[in-house]
């Protein structure tokens, strides 16, 4: 009984606590997501896209985009300023042209917008012939509880279907990104 | 007649031995897929995956051989697996959420960390009994020394080494390293210690007589886990997708290798020829040559090859 109001009261706590810096506390146990589409485009022009750190193409409500610091990976950071008041700090850890991939770590948990902590992301490309391209984004992450028996609205499932929602809907942007038709 | 079939049954013999003594195994928890994957090292095949709920992670093998330990953190328990069958022989409850574990040579007892509760857990397979020593935030990796009088444990979130005497199981000594250190490894003569330190990108050279560190490796981003072998260093980077290679004597950086994604747990072969590297993010197991560094094979592992702890065992 004891456990439980103090598991409600940490769960309280971590709601209201205001998005944490860079690593925060999080479990023993990294989770997972493997999400992949097919986009009627060259690679050139996919990897154009992708590999532009400063202007992200997203499902997200951005309002707008500040960027910081070199446009080198472990130095450049983009501040997202989304519609809702809501901010995601961002740094790009990897762009590797060689290996057509983009890493990207996102240093601002809040479990408000994604009940996951530690989200990382590595988005590859391959191409599948002159005007197709697969991109596949993986993304490392934990629950958004961060300790032991977590409640059910912070499990490793929920963190699981909440970033495959999230992946989904920024694979469906940049394909429709990509897709629509010059001019328009 | 007799000849050929006494030779073809010698032959035969020498088939199943050669098989028998010489393929080292690899026991590869997966995470994600919640399973022990035991992998034949001179084919590089699966000979089989062994289910184990509750997200498997830190893994250790009884100096014969014959059991191999797995913690699983959100399982909260110790599963011993009977390394020939493949098959589970007992899970002990454990408080919290053990991670590292580490297994005496004579194998009666065990030390686990439980990362979620901040305990040392101490397990003695023959009593039954278990004991529970405060040890510091997030506590990770550990390692025995050679005479086992002596445990030491990453307090990853306090930024230190704890040594625990273990005759009185309790605190001897701490020593501030780089931030977040989760991998522990001690070398074959057991005068020096590695540590990895995640936030640091450094490995930490510890002396154990005198407790202090001698030396801090510049490794790649999230150094991870630590192997030796051949008079050299290997660690796994994982954001860097990569091994830093290290000379152990001199301390001087020898190479980086290109290994796959996310690599997280690195082991040295028996005779310490290969060294085996579990890639979390691409799910392989990579074999490359500690000499000339080239890497001689890859095979598939189940999703989430973690293999945190020493994870090769010759053939029982």
């Amino acid at each position: 009984m004891r456990a439980t109001f103090f598991k409600k009261l940490v769960v309280a706590v971590l709601f209201l606590l205001p998005p944490c810096a860079a690593y925060a506390a999080h479990g023993a146990s990294p989770l997972k997501v493997v999400e992949e589409i097919k986009v009627d485009a060259s690679l050139e022009k996919v990897w154009g896209v992708i590999s532009d750190f400063a202007h992200p193409i997203s499902k997200l409500p951005i309002d707008r985009t500040e960027i910081s610091g070199a446009d080198a990976p472990d130095q450049s950071e983009r501040r997202l300023i989304l519609k809702n008041g809501f901010e995601i700090i961002e740094l790009l850890t990897k762009r590797d042209r060689e290996r057509l991939m983009i890493g990207v770590h996102r240093k601002t948990d809040n479990i408000q917008l994604l009940p996951a902590v530690n989200y990382t992301s590595l988005i590859t490309l391959r191409s599948l012939d002159q005007d197709h391209t697969i991109i596949e984004w993986k993304a490392r992450f934990y629950r958004g509880y961060p300790n032991n028996n977590p409640p059910p609205e912070l499990n490793d499932d929920v963190a699981v279907a909440a970033v495959k929602k999230l992946i989904i809907g920024e694979l469906d942007a940049l394909k429709n990104y990509l897709e629509k038709p010059v001019g328009q | 007649m007799i000849r050929l079939a006494l030779s073809s049954v010698f032959y035969l013999f020498l088939v199943f031995f050669a098989h028998k003594t010489l393929a080292d195994e690899a026991f590869i928890t997966a995470q994600n897929a919640q399973s022990l994957d035991i992998i034949d090292l001179t084919s590089m095949t699966k000979r089989l995956s062994v289910p184990i709920a509750g997200k498997p992670a830190g893994v250790a093998l009884s100096k014969d051989g014959r059991r191999v330990f797995v913690t699983s953190p959100e399982g909260h328990f110790v599963t011993i697996v009977d390394r020939k069958a493949g098959r589970i022989e007992k899970q002990i409850p454990v408080k919290g959420g053990p991670l590292g574990i580490a297994v005496t040579r004579a194998g009666e007892r065990l030390y686990v960390t439980d990362f979620y509760g901040d305990m040392l857990v101490e397990i003695d397979l023959i009593t039954q009994k278990q004991r529970y020593l405060p040890i510091g935030a997030k506590p990770a990796g550990l390692a025995l020394t050679l005479d086992e009088k002596t445990l030491l444990v990453a307090a990853r979130d306090d930024n230190q080494i704890i040594f625990v005497d273990l005759n009185e199981f309790s605190r001897l000594d701490q020593l501030a390293v780089g931030r977040h250190p989760y991998g522990v490894t001690i070398d074959a003569d057991g005068r020096r210690a590695y540590v990895a330190n995640v936030e640091s990108d450094s490995v930490s050279v510890i002396d154990l007589a005198s407790r202090k560190a001698i030396a801090q490796l510049k490794v790649e981003s999230h150094p991870y886990g630590i192997a030796l072998a051949s008079g050299r260093i290997f660690i796994s980077n994982q954001h860097s997708e990569s091994l830093s290679v290290f000379d152990a004597k001199d301390l001087t950086h020898v190479a980086t290798v290109a290994v796959g994604d996310y690599p997280e747990g690195v082991c040295a072969s028996l005779d310490g020829a290969t060294i085996y590297v579990a890639n979390w993010f691409s799910n392989d197991l990579w074999a490359i040559d500690a000499a000339t560094l080239k890497v001689r094979a890859k095979t598939a592992t189940s999703d989430g090859p973690r293999a945190f702890g020493p994870f090769v065992a010759p053939a029982p």
